[in-house]
């Protein structure tokens, strides 16, 4: 393995790479996915390789192997330069990256319970177990997953940086899907989209209290049948930390991206509203809007100890008192607007490069408790749990559905509703926030699926939140 | 890696695997892809990656693992692995039998030499050199692959097949607008780099300075680019058997009905010449041409064995690598043409909105496909027949469902439109009454 990133940084440097690195990767993954009282699938998978990302005459290139062998490593090398030297063909100025501290480290993960330890027939067993919980009349699907995974990886620079780090990731979800034969009702826990993730050992599938939670799930789905309509029109929202991470994600996750911001994502992904000269002159949110990017949570789906540029994990504030005062950035973005690299540049595997990608982007609890939020309120809704979303390539005009709803009138919780969604732009939206709840609520979610990029890539990243209110807030969809 | 290599690692698995019964898939090639934004190549990656999935069967139990390491001890880990699963399974009651080995051709190559980093660079350069000249910004992608894919089972099962693909993309920006153009070909020389310098320009340059207008339901033109985003969701929530079984598809109850005008039809076909051809599926099953929508009717879904066994039919050749959540899927989607030209379907506008692009969408109910989504790209203002000016973008909620019953017209023409390895063949389609529900700041 050694001799694999020594041929392939001492090739790069003979063939002219003024910076080469070299990310070499093994991956074990193991899904297990049970529905209406079958095992659907389980399956095991091993991934290894590595990739080798060069700047050669001022451009980049990158290239990447499934064979981990020597005389592979100054192959790959080789092809990487000449990828880059293709780059700079159309080079307008030389990529050129900000100063870090360079390390040489070695970060295992420890964990309570290694999720491998355990018997596969234990996890199987208490997925159907799980399913049985949830069978009812009027439930059509049941359906639970677990999913665990190990990384070991190597990062290695010309710039003499030697990293291995570990990541060991659990999580899993349950959901009840309810059809009366007119409609379906899907009710989900703890969240959406394969439930929660975490960078933990076994005992976070223990943590989740799925059992517990089972038979409410499918009660939950099949009351969504008989509920009323959610209402339409303007009105205040208190919205739960589960849909919380998908506003947050998708409304200042993805808009301060940097290379989104500089343009670089253009043709896919799109750009951003958060232009540079709004950095600390845009008041993104309402003073109760704290919103950090921190990927030295220990736990966190979208923590780290290094990023894929060998930059040690930071907390640093997107947004403070409302404040836009913060981009997720990379070494040569950081450069370009002279910033300080805060470590956002991750790859999904061995055969990409990386991008600048969400850590574990959190809204900072406040002082108020649930029931002082809804107090607040004469007439909204409180909504959780993501069921849909789409939002404008600038990141501007959002729409969100959840889940489920309850009715909120005269400061008190009434009936459910089924069908939410709400809509707005992003930083009216943001400021429009008067309330969040506080530490006791806070949970950050770990969404296991982001994706950006091309060649895509899907990343782990998380979100923490409590609940949190906002006003006069465009509910349900007009012109219906 | 060669065809031989290939062909004689399944062999190994198939041999060495002490099971009832076994299926080894081995998938990958070699990808590049230079990407463009701020009118120079600012990523040039490439990858040579392959994928074993070994799947394994004793009695009714099933185990799958996955290798991209395939080195001799690597292999047999995986196949320890799998046999190991399966042990430790729960009996899967309707699960019958891997595929058997359907008649057709076993080898297919649709090849041609991809592009090297100096050729595609110079595709690249064609289109900087364009947008620079009208003080424009390009961003876009060059995207290259040889894909090999080989499947053989236990049951006689053995095809293989090499396919190349390129795409190329091209997203201009002005100050106040963008515009898109893209085409994809299995030989790279049969890109059109001229339509897509044309196409991504003028709409760019049309785009500039858009008016806001209220949103409300308008007539629509959507090109080829915006019909294929706007039906992605219904090739996962309603064309499979596991769809109908799950209840998340509309033809459930509806076979045979004719639910949508005539000029509504819906298919797979993996062998046409107007698709990036995919003659097998991922469990080495012949495709079959499979109408979802014929003329207006409801007529059929897709089946991988699983589904097809349980059912007492035969697959149609939609499997996805087993196992998956999603069941079959149509990897060459067609969406009928119709004989207008797209200057006759403008023409027949009195007022109403040409779409270039959607952007993000979404379900927000699966029964009904009723979907969320933006405008990308480009959108445009027709009045009287004529396209008169760019309007700012805008929000979406329409049923799928409601704009095939409100579709008026369909054109003559289609373009290949290839997302994630999967092909969507797709016309313009004009469709009244399509609701656009709130509007963004450009």
């Amino acid at each position: 393995m050694q001799e694999v990133i020594e041929r392939a940084l001492l090739t790069s440097k003979k063939l002219g790479a003024t910076y080469a690195d070299v990310r070499l990767i093994e991956r074990v993954t193991e899904d297990i996915s049970v529905s209406n009282g079958e095992v659907k699938g389980i399956k095991k998978r091993l991934a290894k390789g590595f990739g080798v990302r060069v700047i050669v005459d001022g451009a980049w290139g990158f290239f990447s192997s499934y064979r981990v062998e020597p005389e592979e490593g100054a192959h790959v090398a080789e092809v990487a330069v000449s990828i880059a030297r293709a780059s700079a063909k159309t080079k307008i100025e030389d990529a050129r990256l900000a100063p870090i501290e360079v390390y040489e480290d070695r970060v295992p993960q420890p964990v309570k319970v290694d999720p491998f330890s355990v018997p596969l027939n234990k996890k199987i067993d208490f997925l159907l177990s799980l399913d049985k919980l949830m069978e009812k009349p009027g439930i059509i699907v049941r359906s639970s997953s677990m999913h665990f995974s190990r990384e070991w990886k190597t990062f290695a620079s010309l710039e003499g940086a030697f990293i291995e780090q570990e990541r060991i990731v659990s999580g899993g979800g349950i959901q009840a899907i309810a059809t009366d034969g007119r409609e379906i009702q899907v009710r989900s826990y703890p969240a959406s989209f394969g439930g929660d993730y975490a960078r933990k050992g076994y005992e976070f599938i223990e943590e989740m209290k799925l059992e517990e939670n089972a038979e409410r799930v499918s009660n939950e789905a099949l009351m969504l049948l008989k509920a009323k309509p959610a209402p339409t029109g303007r009105m205040d929202l208190v919205i739960g930390p589960y849909q919380m991470a998908l506003q947050i994600h998708e409304s200042v996750g993805h808009p301060t991206e940097l290379d989104r911001v500089l343009g670089e994502e253009a043709s896919f992904a799109g750009t951003s509203f958060l232009t540079p000269e709004k950095l600390h002159n845009f008041q993104f949110g309402s003073k109760y809007v704290n919103i950090v990017a921190d990927a030295t949570v220990d736990y966190a789906l979208g923590g780290f100890a290094y990023d894929d540029e060998g930059v040690k994990a930071k907390k640093v504030y997107l947004v403070k008192e409302g404040v836009f005062t913060g981009y997720l950035n990379s070494r040569e973005t950081a450069q370009r607007l002279g910033l300080e690299p805060m470590g956002a540049m991750r790859a999904d595997g061995w055969n990409r490069q990386p991008i600048i990608r969400m850590t574990s982007i959190n809204l900072e609890p406040g002082n108020m408790t649930l029931d002082e939020l809804v107090q607040g309120i004469d007439n909204g809704l409180l909504i959780d749990v993501n069921k849909s979303w789409s939002i404008d390539q600038k990141r501007l005009n959002f729409q969100f559905g959840t889940e489920f709803g309850y009715e909120i009138k005269n400061g008190k919780i009434q009936d459910m509703v089924k069908n939410p969604s709400y809509s707005g732009i992003t930083y009216e939206f943001w400021r429009s926030c008067d309330g969040v709840g506080n530490e006791s609520y806070y949970h950050i979610l770990g969404l296991p699926n982001c994706g950006k990029g091309e060649p895509q890539q899907v990343m782990e990243v998380s979100h923490g939140s409590s609940y949190a209110r906002f006003r006069n807030v465009t509910v349900g969809v007009k012109n219906e | 890696m060669n065809k031989e290599r290939i062909l004689q690692i399944l062999d190994y698995v198939v041999k060495h695997t002490k099971a009832d019964g076994v299926e080894a898939l081995l998938m990958g090639g070699e990808s590049y892809l230079t990407g463009f934004a701020n009118n120079y190549i600012h990523r040039n990656a490439g990858e040579e990656n392959y994928e074993l999935h070994i799947r394994v069967v004793l009695g009714k139990k099933v185990g799958a693992t996955s290798t991209s390491d395939l080195s001799d001890e690597a292999i047999d880990a995986a196949i320890e692995n799998a046999i190991n699963i399966a042990k430790l399974q729960k009996e899967n009651k309707d699960f019958v039998s891997l595929p058997k080995n359907y008649p057709g051709e076993t080898e297919f190559e649709f090849v041609s030499d991809i592009p090297d980093a100096d050729t595609r660079a110079d595709f690249v350069k064609l289109l900087l050199a364009a947008s620079k000249k009208y003080g424009f910004v390009s961003s876009g992608k060059f995207e290259t692959e040889l894909f090999k894919v080989a499947v053989k089972n236990s049951l006689g099962v053995e095809r293989y097949m090499e396919r190349s693909t390129s795409t190329l993309k091209n997203i201009v920006l002005t100050d106040t607008s963008s515009g898109f153009s893209q085409d994809s070909k299995a030989n790279y020389r049969d890109i059109n780099v001229e339509n897509i310098l044309e196409e991504s320009l003028e709409i760019a340059r049309m785009g500039q300075n858009p008016v806001s207008i209220e949103p409300g339901k308008y007539e629509v033109i959507l090109t080829p680019y915006a019909v294929e985003e706007f039906l992605s969701s219904m090739k996962y929530l309603s064309l499979s058997a596991k769809n109908i079984e799950e209840g998340t598809s509309f033809m459930k109850g509806h076979f045979g009905e004719k639910l949508f005008p005539e000029t509504i039809t819906l298919f797979d076909d993996g062998t046409a010449s107007e698709t990036l051809k995919m003659p097998f599926d991922f469990e080495g099953v012949p495709k079959k041409k499979v109408y979802f929508i014929e003329n207006g009717v409801v007529k059929d879904v897709l089946y991988d064995s699983f589904y097809a066994y349980k059912e007492g039919k035969d697959p149609t050749g939609h499997s996805l690598p087993q196992p998956n959540e999603l069941g079959a899927y149509p990897m060459n989607f067609f969406v009928g043409i119709g004989d207008a030209t797209v200057e006759e379907m403008i023409s027949h506008v009195e007022k109403g909105l040409f779409v270039q692009r959607f952007w993000y969408t979404n379900p927000m109910e699966p029964a009904t496909l009723l979907i969320t989504g933006m405008t990308r790209d480009g959108l445009f203002l027709i009045e009287n027949g004529k396209i008169t000016k760019p309007v700012r973008h805008m929000r979406f909620t329409e049923s799928i469902l409601n704009a095939f019953k409100n579709c008026l017209e369909i054109s003559n023409v289609s373009k290949i439109i290839y997302e994630d390895g999967a092909v969507t063949t797709a016309p313009y389609m004009r469709i009244k009454e399509f609701n656009f529900t709130s509007r963004t700041e450009f």
